[in-house]
């Protein structure tokens, strides 16, 4: 069937073949992916250590309510979190995209610029994921083995709300990047920018430190910030930390969040490419 | 003895070379400067949220483990400013045949490969460094002798050529396997294990930071020498590891070049 693949099925049928023609080209090189699936755990060691000792030296007394496995166990999972949320390359790639003029190309083209970003991403994810359903478990399986870490099991709402929380993780991740991806129409060099914008982001979002045992003044603000989205809502919405009654408001306000990153990255791209000079030609 | 004059010269020359091309691309050292002291920040808010829980962590007071911090970025930029670069590009030159242009001159080609390019940004970083160990040692009440100083310069030194060792044969895989770059990470990830002091660890995992993986003995011994917290055991021991680890960049690079397959014409 020749024409099969020139008879357009649906609109949405051109993200289906990105979709699928990424996911391959990131399989060939899925050795790549396993390499770095087993080694990205070795700081999950030193964390585990360092953190006993900081627990020993009071007596193992819980930090704002977080025991020692805690601590451990919201690590471990905040794997999981970044294996949603964190899409790397974007920025860059977006902001070469526009500087280079490099976007010319996917302007002719029928189809949302930001729409072949997102399926670019996914497939990355896809594999990510399709590597890390190999490694994950056996991390986790051993952890539980060794030291019995995971003291809570999830209820049906944690564990519904816990998906719910990664997808908003994904979706707040990839618009964000798109955001600051997009500052690229008017200034040339954010490389800079980029490097502290991730920093950030790597500390707002709960990854250096679990949120609620910073100083409160500073926790109560970081709560309210998309960032919490992108790794420590998810880890403790899993850990049972997060009470059933505050599930809808907290997953509600990463919806609202979405939204507003959504509104603001079309508000950028229909302003950047108003003075986007398309250089290279 | 000729010899040594010559490669002392040499490497004068080369980075020399790199002073001059850097120049050209002055706000480059502010931006390096900006973002390592970015990285150092997060740092410290990681061991002072650490130590707001507890006074001590494995016996180490708060301004020991950041002489330590300290003491780890000296060596880490020192590091990745004569070797990280030149290992990388040692990758692409093996996988792409571009080796040829190296093997051809006159001189000992792990040495040429080795230090071809110097990161002076990354020197420059270490000094931050430097001072963070100052203050530190200040707050500890510790002075320093001048004895102390050489000694402690030595053992930088030392564990320099220990993470040179380690990333240069992880490289050198790049002759059997083809494609290394993923090894590389692994240097970022054992970095880890540096950053923290070896009394954390068990006993076991301490013992193979200390010997295969000489993480431990990269930062703690010259940390640990400044706040008096070391046997004087580790300092032979951290030396003659160094030796080995040298010696067996040579022979490893030796047994890769038998497997070269020069350029893909």
């Amino acid at each position: 069937m020749p024409n099969a693949t020139l008879v357009s099925k649906s609109p949405l049928h051109k993200y289906w073949v990105i979709l699928s023609t990424r996911t391959q080209e990131d399989m060939t090189y899925r050795f790549n992916y396993v390499f770095g699936a087993i080694f990205r755990f070795l700081p999950l060691v030193t964390m585990i250590f360092l953190w006993y000792a900081v627990y020993m030296g009071r007596n193992m007394a819980p930090i704002n309510g977080m025991t020692f496995k805690d601590m451990i166990v919201y690590n471990a999972l905040m794997y999981i979190a970044r294996g949603f949320s964190s899409v790397p390359g974007t920025m860059s790639d977006i902001s070469k995209d526009i500087k280079d003029g490099l976007l010319n190309r996917y302007l002719i083209k029928p189809m949302d610029y930001f729409g072949y970003q997102v399926m670019y991403r996914l497939a990355h994810k896809l594999v990510f994921w399709y590597i890390a359903l190999l490694t994950f478990p056996f991390v986790f399986w051993f952890m539980s083995a060794s030291g019995h870490y995971f003291t809570h099991w999830p209820t049906l709402w944690e564990a519904l709300a816990f998906v719910v929380s990664l997808v908003i993780a994904f979706c707040i991740g990839i618009q964000f990047c798109f955001m600051i991806g997009c500052l690229a129409f008017w200034f040339l060099e954010i490389s800079t920018f980029l490097f502290v914008v991730m920093m950030l982001e790597f500390f707002m979002s709960g990854q250096l430190i679990p949120l609620n045992i910073l100083p409160q003044s500073l926790h109560h603000f970081l709560f309210y910030s998309p960032f919490s989205y992108e790794g420590y809502w998810p880890c403790m919405i899993l850990m049972g930390k997060v009470p059933q009654d505050q599930l809808l408001p907290v997953l509600g306000r990463g919806v609202l969040w979405i939204g507003a990153f959504y509104g603001a990255v079309q508000l950028m791209w229909r302003m950047g490419l108003k003075r986007y000079s398309a250089v290279g030609g | 003895m000729a010899d040594i004059g010559k490669y002392l010269k040499l490497t004068g020359l080369m980075m020399k070379n790199c002073l001059v091309r850097e120049m050209q691309f002055k706000a480059n050292f502010l931006v390096r400067l900006f973002t390592e002291s970015m990285w150092l920040v997060m740092q410290f808010i990681y061991i002072s949220v650490m130590y707001g829980q507890t006074g001590q962590i494995a016996g180490w007071t708060i301004w020991e483990m950041v002489v330590l911090a300290g003491t780890n970025h000296v060596i880490a930029q020192l590091f990745e400013a004569l070797f990280y670069d030149n290992c990388m590009r040692l990758i692409d030159q093996i996988r792409q045949g571009d080796l040829d242009f190296n093997l051809i001159k006159p001189v000992n080609t792990q040495f040429l490969v080795s230090l071809r390019y110097t990161d002076y940004a990354s020197i420059v970083n270490s000094s931050i460094g430097v001072g963070i160990i100052l203050f530190a040692l200040g707050k500890l009440g510790i002075g320093i002798t001048f004895g102390g100083v050489v000694l402690f310069a030595a053992l930088v030194a030392n564990s320099i050529l220990i993470y040179y060792s380690i990333l240069f044969i992880l490289s050198v895989w790049t002759f059997w396997i083809g494609r290394s770059n993923n090894l590389m990470e692994l240097y970022w990830q054992f970095g880890q294990f540096s950053r923290y002091p070896g009394e954390i660890y068990p006993w076991l995992l301490r013992r193979l930071l200390q010997t295969l993986i000489p993480m431990l003995i990269v930062s703690n011994v010259p940390a640990g020498l400044l706040i008096h917290k070391l046997q004087t055991g580790l300092i032979f021991y951290g030396f003659a590891l160094g030796i080995v680890f040298l010696v067996l960049t040579a022979w490893i690079w030796q047994r890769g070049l038998q497997r070269y397959r020069s350029a893909s014409s």
